[in-house]
């Protein structure tokens, strides 16, 4: 059995009478990638602040490398914020070189898919750069855990698949990666998926494993805006898929009844964990 | 236009900072230079020494207060009070004359005593430490305390709040340094170029405008440490409860504008009624400035500017472990010990994970 380098158990956490976690249990074992989903405000960040000790839980415990978070634990931890923590008025190496020092002076080989311009302001690397510099950052002293808030926003398709293939090889090589996404297409390369919604853990396990049997209803019509708006009337929510509709939840009969009379052609088909997702987080 | 006043009206309304500053200002203001914007001295405490001191102290006009009869002391006693600060004024009555001196230091109280001494036909007066009485003397040596308090607080304040709107201070939350290194760390320069600032301003007063420096550079450098402390806490302060660079400049100036007029750096202290000098007296400029005329223009040794170098050291100490305190409790939150406390609890108990 692996190594578990970072664990919460039942961590809570509350803002006044606010509860943003609600008892979570989350695990990384070396070697694992796992993807840490939820809409906006479910309490993706706040569950990483807590993991990294930069926030105290209400209750529950929190372990990284075997003990409470620390300074000492910290330093085996790569870390790439949401706002990527760069000094934009210092260039990439520049930027490189106080990483290298803070983590007392360790420098580990670079892969090439984070190799950016050395001599350049950070500040005025396009942000595909800026994300990469972020990454190189992190990966610079090997760490044996990531936390990865969001490292691929704004990023285009290209950067993007060099950055996870880093991630991959990271995860393959024997470290720990926790990383959150809102690409479903992204989650899907994780081992494991966490979902949160509203600050409770509604949903663990391999994508399809969190998908199950769970099914959608595809609506196949000539025109549907018109087929949208009866499915609203009706109280459903649909998604537009190149020019058909899918309604999640997998309730044929409903469906069917709500858009007869409209020509449009409703069948069941296997959610994706997109679909799945929204099923869980809008209940 | 109207859409845009009822806009401009909500977002005044909901930034309180900046609606407070616009209260609060015009009342300070109306305070400072209503009460305290005075050149205007009233009273001058006085020292009478030599054979004739009692005789002479009874015959004193106004504004003079005659706060020490002292027969057995001689000239250079009364040279070393003016030096030591103890009075602005001593009167010298010799068996063969009377001298008046004055502390040109305090540049506003010796020139309302040479008019008094005028209007009432002193014999003789000589002014110590600044004789001609000019402004530049006593100017230079406070502006060096107005540029340490820019630096320490404003620029300090600035640059660590940049760190957190930029979301790097987080970045430095993660790695493993304590929160000792990053402030001092983060302090250490602007410490190192106030220090430049400092000495270039020292170094153009005196030989550009040949400002007076008669005392040690040793014990000037040790009050000016001992400032810096204190505007570079502030600022780091400042920083802590401000959330972008706009609150800290607003925070600084509001820090710094009763520093600058209720310090006794313009306004004299004595002139300002004591519901407003009480005030000059929390604040740091007020003893460096002190620290500094008194030893470029008096040469005063430390053992005579204990005073001043004690306040300074207090609120140093102060306001550096409250700002300490609050950096600390960002880099390493608050109950982080008792967490580990009880994760080794959990552990030794059998928990998960």
């Amino acid at each position: 059995m692996s190594e578990v380098l970072a664990g919460c158990l039942g961590v809570s956490h509350r803002y006044g009478d606010s509860t943003v976690l609600d008892a979570v249990d989350l695990q990384v074992s070396a070697g694992e990638l796992v993807g840490l989903l939820g809409a906006n405000g479910a309490g993706k960040t706040t569950l990483i602040r807590i993991l990294l000790g930069l926030l105290v839980p209400s209750s529950g415990h929190v372990r990284l490398f075997g003990e409470a978070p620390s300074r000492r634990a910290r330093g085996r931890i790569g870390y790439v914020p949401q706002g990527l923590g760069l000094y934009e008025d210092l260039t990439a190496a520049e930027n490189l070189e106080f990483t290298r020092a803070a983590f007392g002076g360790r420098w580990a080989v670079q892969p090439a898919a984070l190799t950016v311009p050395p001599d350049v302001l950070a500040g005025r690397l396009p942000l595909g750069l800026q994300r990469r510099l972020a990454f190189a950052a992190a990966f610079a002293h090997s760490p044996g855990l990531y936390v990865l808030d969001e490292p691929t926003s704004g990023v285009d398709a290209l950067a993007r698949t060099h950055l996870w293939d880093v991630i991959r090889g990271v995860a393959d090589s024997g470290a720990g990666v926790l990383v959150t996404t809102h690409s479903m297409e992204e989650a899907e390369e994780c081992d494991r998926l966490v979902m949160l919604t509203a600050g409770r853990l509604v949903a663990e396990g391999t994508a399809a494993d969190i998908i199950g049997d769970s099914e959608v209803v595809t609506v196949a019509c000539a025109d549907w805006p018109r087929a949208l708006a009866v499915l609203e009337n009706a109280g459903l929510r649909a998604a537009l898929v190149g020019r058909s509709l899918r309604v999640p939840g997998g309730d044929l009969v409903r469906v069917r009844a709500a858009l007869a009379g409209t020509g449009a052609i409703a069948g069941l088909a296997r959610a994706t964990l997109e679909e799945r997702f929204v099923e869980l987080t809008t209940g | 236009m109207w859409a845009m006043i009822v806009k401009e009206f909500r977002q005044m309304r909901r930034d309180r900072r900046t609606l407070a500053m616009m209260i609060v200002m015009p009342v300070l203001l109306l305070i400072v230079f209503g009460y305290a914007a005075s050149f205007d001295v009233t009273s001058i405490p006085v020292r009478v020494v030599g054979v004739h001191a009692a005789e002479v102290a009874g015959r004193l006009p106004a504004p003079f207060e005659v706060t020490a009869i002292a027969s057995a002391e001689d000239r250079s006693d009364a040279t070393r009070a003016l030096r030591d600060g103890v009075v602005p004024v001593v009167v010298v009555a010799d068996a063969d004359a009377v001298t008046v001196l004055l502390d040109g230091s305090e540049l506003f109280t010796a020139n309302a005593a040479r008019a008094a001494l005028a209007r009432a036909g002193a014999p003789q007066v000589e002014v110590l430490f600044n004789p001609d009485l000019r402004t530049s003397a006593v100017m230079v040596p406070g502006l060096a305390g107005m540029i340490l308090l820019f630096v320490g607080t404003v620029i300090t304040s600035l640059g660590v709040v940049r760190e957190r709107q930029t979301g790097t201070l987080e970045q430095l939350a993660v790695m493993p340094l304590r929160p000792r290194d990053v402030f001092l760390g983060k302090i250490a320069p602007y410490f190192l170029v106030a220090a430049l600032d400092l000495t270039v301003v020292v170094a153009a007063g005196t030989l550009l405008f040949g400002v007076p420096f008669h005392g040690s550079l040793l014990v000037l450098a040790l009050g000016a440490v001992l400032f810096l402390f204190v505007t570079l806490g502030t600022g780091v302060l400042i920083s802590s409860v401000s959330q972008n660079q706009g609150q800290a400049i607003q925070l600084a100036m509001m820090t710094l504008l009763p520093q600058v007029l209720l310090s006794g750096l313009i306004f004299p202290l004595r002139s300002m009624p004591l519901g407003v000098r009480w005030i000059g007296y929390l604040l740091p400029l007020t003893y460096f400035t002190q620290i500094s005329r008194g030893v470029m223009l008096r040469g005063a040794p430390l053992t005579t500017l204990w005073q001043p170098f004690l306040y300074l050291t207090l609120l140093g100490v102060a306001v550096v472990t409250f700002a300490m305190l609050r950096f600390r409790a960002f880099l390493a939150p608050q109950g982080a010990r008792r967490a580990r406390r009880r994760g080794v609890l959990a552990l030794a108990a059998g928990s998960k994970p």
